[in-house]
């Protein structure tokens, strides 16, 4: 599930798990629910719904999902960069080399596996979990016919599961990078899908999101232009109130892991929190943390990675950058 | 592609002395209706063994991440190792020659196959002369002219740059070259296996592409299979070429290092020089002057060259037309008879014997001091090296679009399978290498961040990039051509006026100086992409002047603007 998805005609349904406080200049906080909610599955029924009914047009590279195509060579230059970034910080000698080759990935919320294909080319031992099991079945079928992805013989690199995060908690597996590209404006309950990411991180894990951030420009392009007047998207599929703001990704991140020890998702593999600056500071430690711009050429037809800091940049599509603090 | 499922084994397969490296690719089995037919996934699939399709193999094959990463096969149907082992004397050239810009070697170089091009094959040109058949209206440049390099084009035999790509592919075995291996079909596999392109080879095997290249010329199979239409147009004009013998320059002369043009209604005549008593000509006309003209002794022939290049365009007219007339009838002229035409023509007009514009050759040498104007004319031609008079038809073709779509998805087009042009300006081989440097570097760039090299996004790129420059550049020859195809006198007044007021920023001039490329290095470079969006502006709106505008005065004003509000802007 990717870049774009859809507004919930019933937005009351969402919050049940959720406590939000919007305070006046708009800033939401994300909160854990309290134990005794009824569970702490951020799956939402009606989007994995929407996305089943589009999962056909997932390979479609010029159809409903072509930004979603056309941005995925960004995502994975920041991944790949923001990785050697911090493998030369702890060895200068590194060359720029295959930065995934063998590592564990998951991608949560593969959609069609355009993310996931990439990350397994790259030589990543690749997971795909979806909550739609028609994505996963488009997503399995498409990376049949790639001889790359589906060698005989041998083990391949890729493999797709119809599963939420969530439930892959309970499994003892843990995996050097997690990505959810175009997922959390989706997901009923951003924190509960949050900490259970950066759960399933081994120490010194990287996590890299994207999503949408929640501004008028934000609202203008993503649902405005391109769902109601382009219609290049399907209407329905965002939902402007799920949008999330950079800056309460970064909140979140130096809360997290939460004191609070009735979550029981909180604080289990270390204490310090992942981003240490305090709140109110606009200062990400580089090695610590990253937001980059994600701008969308309408003439070149192509995505651009915004350099760090660029003014505005932060405005409308995002992706960002966490790494799990290694155990002490 | 690191592993492989089984062996070959089949007889066919080891009767290809040049699929080398079989246990690269990788063997799928799989219920095919065809019995006995192997089917091997590769990469990259290009089909087509010319300048274009071998410069890209050299290119992916130079990149050593992409070796790694991605099998290439490229199959031709002719014979390649004739080709590898071409090793002409050194005073004989092939006649199909093409003029590579400073921009086209210095990718060969960077790519490694330039140091297997014999460079003492080739020649610098380091002055253009061209000028208007009707008005003589003329302009000159020279590679003082050029900002940062040294030299213009560099004349090269296509054969030469084939046999040093192919020498460098030897270098590479990760890359298959299957020759003497025609594709007898291509189509689509079944949908749940994606759908990918199929090519059935004539050796029972069939290539699984995850991109098929169409590297396979003007009547492209690939094209057809990927159901791109392509528009355009023959020029009613077949292209004459041959190699020149000439007498080398005296020593009160420059050396041969200057290509010579002219503009005639019936089309450009060019002088392309190789080595310093032989050079190659191109000589654009129509159908049946091409015709009687070839099937004339070579004698009459060489004649008629010295004569297109110096007489005016009246007598020359006559003396075609007298070669279609007797052929028609059956009595070609002989060289004699021809020699005493030409002779007769100039007294009439009352050119000395003596003077460079004579096209008598008997008794000259190039001992003691040449006539005047002698360099503002090419040597004059002694006779054609056997074997090299040939003529092929002109066309204007452009596909529209260089990239498959839908069903008909992974597949490109690159070289003439793309577009082919009119050789007025020398550009087409430049173009295809062009084509080829770009889908190398998209796709490196695609292999970069884990794409699928064979889908729409990862070839995006390379269409955005090279259509338009290629269409650029394309339209400014075709608008070149039909300019000068004009016998109107206010026409030839307008261009020739332009050519003369406006030497030094003229549309023909900024249009040839992009075949120098200009630039050593940046290959990219905005600079000739620019020059030849001003050349075909400058035409476009100048052609369009001369049918609209009521007054040759306005006619030239406009143009004159455009051409200079362009630089302005520039």
């Amino acid at each position: 599930m990717t870049s774009i998805l859809r507004r919930t005609r019933n937005a009351s349904k969402w919050t049940s798990s959720l406590r939000f406080n919007h305070h006046s200049q708009g800033v939401r906080t994300i909160h854990s629910a309290s134990a005794s909610t009824t569970g702490t599955n951020s799956v939402n029924t009606d989007e994995i719904a929407h996305f089943s009914k589009l999962s056909s047009e997932w390979w479609d590279e010029k159809g409903e999902f072509n930004f979603l195509h056309k941005m995925n060579p960004v995502r994975i230059q920041f991944i790949r960069e923001k990785m050697l970034e911090v493998a030369q910080a702890e060895n200068p000698d590194l060359d720029s080399g295959d930065m995934l080759t063998g590592l564990d990935v998951l991608d949560v919320g593969c959609g069609g596996g355009l993310l996931s294909e990439s990350l397994a080319r790259l030589g990543a031992k690749t997971t795909g979990i979806d909550a739609s099991e028609s994505n996963i079945a488009i997503a399995s079928l498409h990376a049949a016919a790639d001889p790359k992805l589906s060698p005989e013989g041998t083990t391949p690199n890729l493999s797709y599961l119809h599963t939420s995060a969530e439930n892959l908690l309970p499994n003892p597996k843990r995996y050097d990078v997690v990505c959810s590209m175009e997922v959390l404006e989706h997901v009923d309950n951003p924190a509960t899908f949050l900490a259970t990411c950066a759960e399933l991180l081994k120490p010194g894990g990287h996590l890299f999101l994207s999503t949408i951030s929640r501004t008028p420009l934000a609202y203008a392009l993503t649902i405005f232009m391109a769902e109601d007047v382009l219609r290049q998207v399907s209407q329905g599929t965002h939902t402007y109130s799920k949008y999330i703001k950079p800056s309460e990704l970064v909140q979140f991140f130096r809360d997290y892991p939460q004191q609070d020890k009735s979550n029981p998702l909180s604080g289990s593999s270390s204490s310090r929190p992942w981003i240490s600056t305090p709140s109110g500071s606009n200062y990400l430690p580089r090695m610590e943390a990253e937001l980059r711009g994600l701008i969308y050429n309408p003439f070149q037809a192509r995505w651009h990675l915004a350099p760090k800091d660029a003014w505005g940049a932060l405005e409308c599509n995002y992706i960002f950058w966490v790494r799990k603090p290694m155990e002490s | 592609m690191s592993s492989f499922a089984s062996t070959p084994t089949k007889v066919t397969w080891a009767r290809l002395a040049v699929y080398r490296k079989v246990a690269g690719l990788q063997l799928v089995r799989r219920n095919s209706t065809r019995a006995s037919t192997n089917v091997v996934n590769s990469d990259i699939v290009i089909v087509g063994g010319g300048p274009a399709g071998l410069a890209l193999a050299s290119a992916l094959g130079s990149s050593s991440s992409l070796r790694k990463n991605v099998s290439v096969t490229l199959v031709e149907g002719g014979d390649l190792t004739q080709i590898k082992s071409w090793n002409p004397p050194p005073e004989s050239f092939s006649n199909r020659v093409s003029s590579l810009t400073n921009t086209s070697r210095s990718f060969l170089q960077d790519i490694g196959a330039w140091s297997y091009v014999d460079e003492t094959r080739t020649c610098q040109v380091e002055q253009l002369q061209v000028w208007d058949g009707i008005s003589d209206a003329r302009i000159e440049f020279s590679s003082n002219d050029l900002p940062s390099t040294s030299s213009m084009a560099r004349l090269t035999e296509n054969l030469n740059l084939q046999r040093g790509l192919l020498r460098h592919l030897d270098n590479i075995p990760e890359i298959q070259v299957l020759q003497k291996t025609k594709v007898t079909s291509i189509e689509n596999d079944s949908s749940d296996r994606g759908g990918w392109p199929l090519v059935h080879l004539d050796n029972e095997t069939t290539l699984r592409a995850r991109l098929l290249v169409g590297a396979d010329g003007f009547n492209s199979p690939v094209r057809q299979f990927a159901q791109i239409p392509s528009f355009g147009w023959a020029y009613d004009t077949q292209a004459i070429v041959a190699t020149l013998n000439h007498f080398p320059r005296g020593a009160y002369e420059g050396p041969n290092t200057t290509g010579y043009q002219r503009f005639l209604p019936t089309g450009p005549i060019a002088f392309l020089p190789l080595s310093p008593s032989v050079s190659s000509l191109v000589w654009s006309t129509k159908p049946p002057i091409a015709k009687a003209l070839l099937a004339s002794d070579p004698g009459v022939l060489s004649c008629m060259i010295n004569a297109a290049f110096r007489l005016p365009y009246a007598s020359l007219k006559y003396l075609q037309n007298r070669i279609v007339d007797a052929h028609a009838a059956g009595t070609p002229l002989s060289p004699d008879e021809i020699r005493e035409e030409i002779q007769w023509r100039e007294h009439a007009h009352g050119i000395d014997q003596n003077s460079a514009y004579s096209c008598r050759t008997a008794g000259i040498t190039n001992q003691g001091i040449p006539p005047a104007d002698s360099e503002m004319l090419p040597p004059l031609v002694l006779q054609l090296q056997s074997g090299t008079m040939a003529s092929f038809p002109l066309r204007f073709n452009h596909a529209e679009s260089y990239i498959g779509d839908g069903s008909k998805g992974r597949t490109v087009l690159v070289g003439d399978a793309a577009h082919t042009i009119h050789p007025l300006a020398g550009q087409g081989l430049n173009l295809g290498l062009a084509d080829a440097e770009c889908l190398a570097r998209c796709i490196q760039n695609s292999i970069l961040s884990g794409g699928d090299i064979g889908s729409y996004t990862a070839l995006l790129p390379y269409t955005q990039e090279r259509y338009l420059a290629n269409h650029t550049v394309m339209s400014a020859c075709d608008k070149l051509h039909k300019l000068y195809s004009m016998e109107d006198e206010r026409v030839v007044w307008v261009r020739s006026v332009g050519v003369e007021v406006l030497n030094e920023l003229d549309s023909i001039k900024a249009a040839m100086m992009m075949t120098a490329g200009a630039r050593q290095s940046a290959r990219n470079s905005s600079m000739s992409s620019t020059g030849w969006a001003l050349a075909g502006d400058a035409v476009a709106s100048l052609s369009s002047g001369i049918q609209t505008a009521g007054t040759i005065g306005r006619i030239v004003g406009n143009y004159v603007d455009s051409v200079v509000g362009k630089l302005a802007r520039k």
